[in-house]
């Protein structure tokens, strides 16, 4: 570590920030990756895929509401929540209502571990990477939920896909991530980032100063697609096969959740892909000779822009493939995971504990 | 004994046995349910209802459901005028309307036995390849959505709208014409046209290879597509199949060259053949490849009538229309060549009546559609849209 | 196993390749397509760069052909009724009265020249069942009706889509019925006389005037 960084100071000196007997500290740290979901999701997710998959395919997007449709969000927001509630009569009620609540809960609770810079992280974990890996996999219990309680054929089918979808893509996922803890020797997120800032800014991420780190990425980011239901992994909700999948009898501010749920998954993946491979909240640009621009463009606040723009480009990676690709069988599904991703995985496993000795 | 479709994937195995019959094995007690795709699903493109019993994820059998779209074209031509019957084949098929009210003016005129002008025989074809254009333009885009592709359906209905806009130019309407009439045109075409569409020709070749490279050729594609639904050659010739459906099962068969009629047997195209290193003969990616090669081949039949089509501007394209429309007492049957098959209309007159006494008219879709029930035996739900997006079928031509 | 590595690599390149196009595309998404008509001489310059109109306020020109809105021009119209006959949906109800000979004038004549016999206090197009098909358009002898290039004519109320054309008021239409009646009992109180006098029976009043080629789309 050629620079003296230090860690959460921001968060920890929230943390012990009581108002009398209330934790005021703990809610404020809380709230703040609550209200960047909700930020984000609103603009960059909601948004941001409207209009670029309308560039990608030349049209122009959302342009009525306010300048450039910029609050078409908003209004869709305001739309959703004055719309009726609806139960079917036939669904299982609590069911029903539970599936969407746990699956905004599991993306959220991933939030926990991810470090918004150098000085803000909701816990500083020594497992962090383990836990966010184990508590994304939670929406699978409120894909299951929603769909099984809904009542409803396609629902059913839609939640049968995604579990056996989202079950088998951890595999992969997780050994490509482990030979990430391998290069670092940690699991703990901020540690991370840590091993991968440096005076020579991008050339200190793994995925340039490691030649075998593209394989385990690549892994990664395929199956971190399928984790999150993305085409052309989509297939628990393929809307030209089962109508919505999982959601749909949803409807309302239900409905919203599940879009919530969705985007912040989305930003955990393309989190914890950025720090486990690209340095997370390290600054990519190098000191050139005496002119220190990784030193000016590090600290606390550049650290945080680092990581969300580093998510945003991978989020910008998904859309760019959804809206290029068709979607896949569930078989394919199937093959791509168990014949191609996990022996590839393995590889990349034991080339990486090979080069981790004896480089 | 032949096995169909993937069905090991639940250890259920549909055989069929060499009479035909289908017998399904099971090594698991599994209960089979009733799905219900349509009338209102995204990938049944119109009002189809599937009936789909399955078993998980595999369909033992599903069988359509027609008649949400029905309007009694058939009874209503028997109310209106020969002429007045021209629009209402537009609303079969409309999304080639030029195509299907070609057809039509043909039977008539074949009753009535009149000469065409040879401008107007040009300008028919060139409408009505621009229509097939459009036709497959849409048949294109939506079966990528089937599949899961937002994009090229963007980009094909971008292209399609420059052709709408060609065909208002021409007629005066978007898709429901009127412009064919019998014994000749509403309108000669407007001054700038060859130009435009010439250009338009210019315009239209880089896309095709573009949307190529984006949908055709992608792997995903392919894997979705390749060997699934195959059709054999002698069950789609004996189910009746026409258009690129047949031509996708390999049978080398096209009303512009078999039967020929208007100027096509001057002109020089290829009939469209799927290429057997691409794709399996018979399945989705082969009628999916002939609708793109058709495009292509629509395009150099378009570049040869601008360059042969004869008379000047300002032609009357209704010199030969007849003032009054009653044909000797009899019958015919004429076809055409249409986007989705074969589109043919039996008339009968009682040589009294400017209203045909029946009017028949043989939809292309409606054939096409009549082998879902063997094409889905054992497939996949995924596989059973991709293979209703193959079909190609336009609800307004199955149910008239 | 080559099989499987070759299957790889061509689902790798062929999924850039898409992604390539796609990003090119959204690289000229600064440029836009323009609402030239399709009789502007650039249509077709812009090849790339988006191609969405947005819609109320940008417009793609409907061309002068174009059969949208059916409109009649009643100063012209002679009351034939030909296109009343040769509509396939019947959407145009049209109710005529004779004139009397002292009313020819009143009555007018075509921007043609021609005479106008029939007062049409009722010229009605249902405008939401009219398919635009141009059959009518086709067989008017004086061309008062045709289908102008406006395509957006939505209402809120169905009842609004039916569009009145008549001429005559109702208490007018009245009048002119019961003038017409009189003039009729006048005539056949005339032609009785004069069958009793004994003189041959007047001649029946004439079938409609102007011409009338027969049904069917009649060429010009």
């Amino acid at each position: 570590m050629s620079q003296s960084i230090s860690l959460n100071t921001w968060s920890d000196a929230l943390s012990g920030f009581n108002l009398g007997w209330f934790p005021l500290g703990l809610v404020i740290v809380a709230a703040v990756p609550l209200v960047f979901i909700a930020l984000y999701a609103l603009t960059y997710g909601v948004y941001g895929e409207r209009k670029i998959s309308a560039f990608m395919q030349d049209r122009l997007g959302p342009m009525e509401v306010g300048p450039w449709g910029l609050l078409q969000t908003l209004a869709d927001i305001l739309k959703l929540l004055q719309k009726e509630d609806i139960v079917p009569t036939a669904a299982d009620k609590f069911l029903f209502v539970i599936g969407p609540l746990i699956m905004f809960v599991g993306s959220f609770l991933a939030f926990v571990v991810l470090p918004f810079g150098p000085a803000f992280i909701g816990a500083d974990l020594n497992v962090g990477l383990f836990y966010a890996v184990g508590i994304v996999a939670l929406e699978v219990v409120g894909i299951l939920a929603s769909g099984w309680g809904s009542n409803n054929k396609w629902a059913l089918y839609g939640a049968v896909r995604s579990v056996a979808q989202i079950v088998s893509y951890e595999i992969p996922a997780s050994i490509a991530l482990l030979c990430g803890a391998m290069m670092a020797g940690t699991l703990s997120m901020q540690q991370f980032c840590v091993a991968q800032s440096g005076p020579y800014g991008f050339m200190h991420y793994y995925l340039f100063s490691n030649p075998i780190a593209w394989l385990p990425f690549l892994i990664y980011f395929i199956a971190s697609l399928a984790e999150t239901n993305r085409a052309p992994f989509d297939i628990p909700e393929a809307e030209s096969e089962l109508v919505a999948g999982f959601f749909t009898e949803y409807s309302g501010m239900k409905f919203a959740m599940f879009f919530l749920a969705e985007y912040g998954s989305m930003f955990m993946v393309s989190g914890i892909i950025s720090i486990v491979f690209l340095g997370g909240w390290a600054s990519p640009l190098p000191n050139i000779g005496s002119f220190a621009l990784n030193t000016m463009t590090s600290g606390p606040a550049w650290g945080a822009f680092w990581i969300i723009m580093k998510g945003f480009f991978f989020i910008f990676v998904q859309m760019w493939l959804r809206w290029t690709l068709p979607r896949l069988r569930v078989d394919q599904l199937m093959y791509l995971c168990w014949k191609v991703l996990t022996p590839f995985a393995f590889v990349a496993f034991v080339l990486t504990a090979v080069w981790e000795i004896y480089k | 004994m032949q096995e169909l479709g993937k069905a090991e994937l639940n250890s259920t195995r549909i055989i069929r046995q060499d009479d035909n019959r289908v017998v399904i094995e099971k090594d698991l007690d599994t209960e089979y349910m009733v799905l219900s795709m349509g009338p209102q699903h995204p990938s049944t493109h119109g009002v189809l209802r599937l009936e789909c019993i399955t078993d998980g994820e595999v369909v033992v059998e599903a069988e359509p459901y027609l008649g949400y779209l029905h309007r009694c074209f058939e009874k209503y031509c028997e109310k209106v005028d020969y002429p007045g019957i021209v629009p209402y084949t537009d609303r079969m098929d409309y999304l080639a309307g030029m195509n299907t009210e070609m057809a039509y003016c043909m039977a008539v005129e074949k009753m009535l036995d009149i000469e065409i002008p040879r401008r107007v025989e040009f300008i028919r074809v060139i409408v009505s390849e621009l229509n097939r254009i459009a036709s497959h333009l849409v048949a294109i885009g939506t079966y990528g959505i089937d599949l899961g592709a937002f994009t090229p359906f963007l980009f094909c209905f971008r292209d399609r709208e420059h052709i709408l806009n060609l065909l208002e130019w021409i007629s005066g309407a978007r898709m429901l014409y009127n412009y064919i009439w019998i014994g000749g045109l509403s309108y000669d075409v407007p001054a700038d046209f060859k130009k435009r569409l010439s250009e338009f020709v210019t315009y239209f070749k880089p896309k095709t290879v573009e949307l190529q490279k984006l949908l055709t050729e992608n792997e995903i594609f392919v894997k979705r597509t390749k060997g699934i639904g195959i059709m054999p050659a002698d069950v789609a010739i004996n189910y009746g199949w026409s258009g690129p459906m047949l031509r996708g099962s390999g049978v080398d068969w096209d009303l512009r060259r078999n039967d020929p009629y208007s100027v096509y047997p001057e002109l020089d195209f290829k009939v469209a053949l799927p290429d057997p290193k691409f794709c399996d003969i018979g399945d989705c990616l082969a009628r999916h490849v002939v609708r793109a090669i058709e495009m292509e081949e629509s395009l150099k039949i378009i570049e040869q009538c601008l360059d042969m089509m004869p008379g000047v501007d300002g032609f009357n394209s209704r010199v030969a229309i007849p003032k009054k429309v009653r044909p000797k007492a009899g019958e015919v049957y004429s076809r055409a060549e249409n986007p989705r098959g074969e589109v043919g209309f039996y008339i009968v007159s009682d040589g009294k009546s400017t209203k045909p006494l029946r009017c028949k008219a043989r939809s292309s879709c409606f054939v096409n559609l009549s082998a879902m029930k063997d094409l889905s035996r054992g497939q996949l739900i995924p596989d059973l849209v991709a293979i209703i997006g193959s079909i190609d079928i336009v609800l307004g031509e199955v149910d008239r | 196993m080559s099989e499987y590595f070759s299957n790889i690599k061509i689902g790798a390149t062929t999924i850039a390749t898409g992604m390539a196009i796609t990003f090119r595309h959204f690289l000229n998404a600064v440029k836009r397509k323009g609402d030239a008509g399709i009789d502007d001489a650039d249509y077709f310059k812009q090849v790339d760069g988006l191609c969405t109109l947005q819609y109320p306020r940008e417009v793609v020109p409907t061309p002068t052909i174009g059969r949208y809105r059916l409109y009649n021009d009643i100063e012209d119209c002679i009351g034939c009724c030909q296109c009343e006959r040769a509509c396939p949906v019947e959407c145009i109800t049209i109710e005529t009265i004779k004139t009397t000979a002292d009313d020819l004038a009143a009555c007018g004549k075509t921007s043609g020249g021609q005479q106008k016999r029939f007062w049409v206090p009722v010229f009605d197009i249902d405008v939401a069942k009219c398919m635009t098909c141009g059959i009518c358009v086709s067989v008017c002898p004086t061309d008062c009706l045709v289908h102008s290039p406006v395509a957006d004519f939505s209402e809120f109320d169905v009842k609004n889509m039916m569009y009145h054309y008549g001429n005559l008021s109702k208490i007018e239409a009245e009048a002119k019925k019961r003038k017409l009646d009189e003039e009729k009992a006048a005539k056949e109180k005339a032609a009785a006389e004069a069958i009793a006098r004994g003189e041959a029976p007047a001649a029946k009043p004439k079938p409609a005037p102007g011409p009338m080629p027969e049904g069917g789309q009649a060429g010009e």
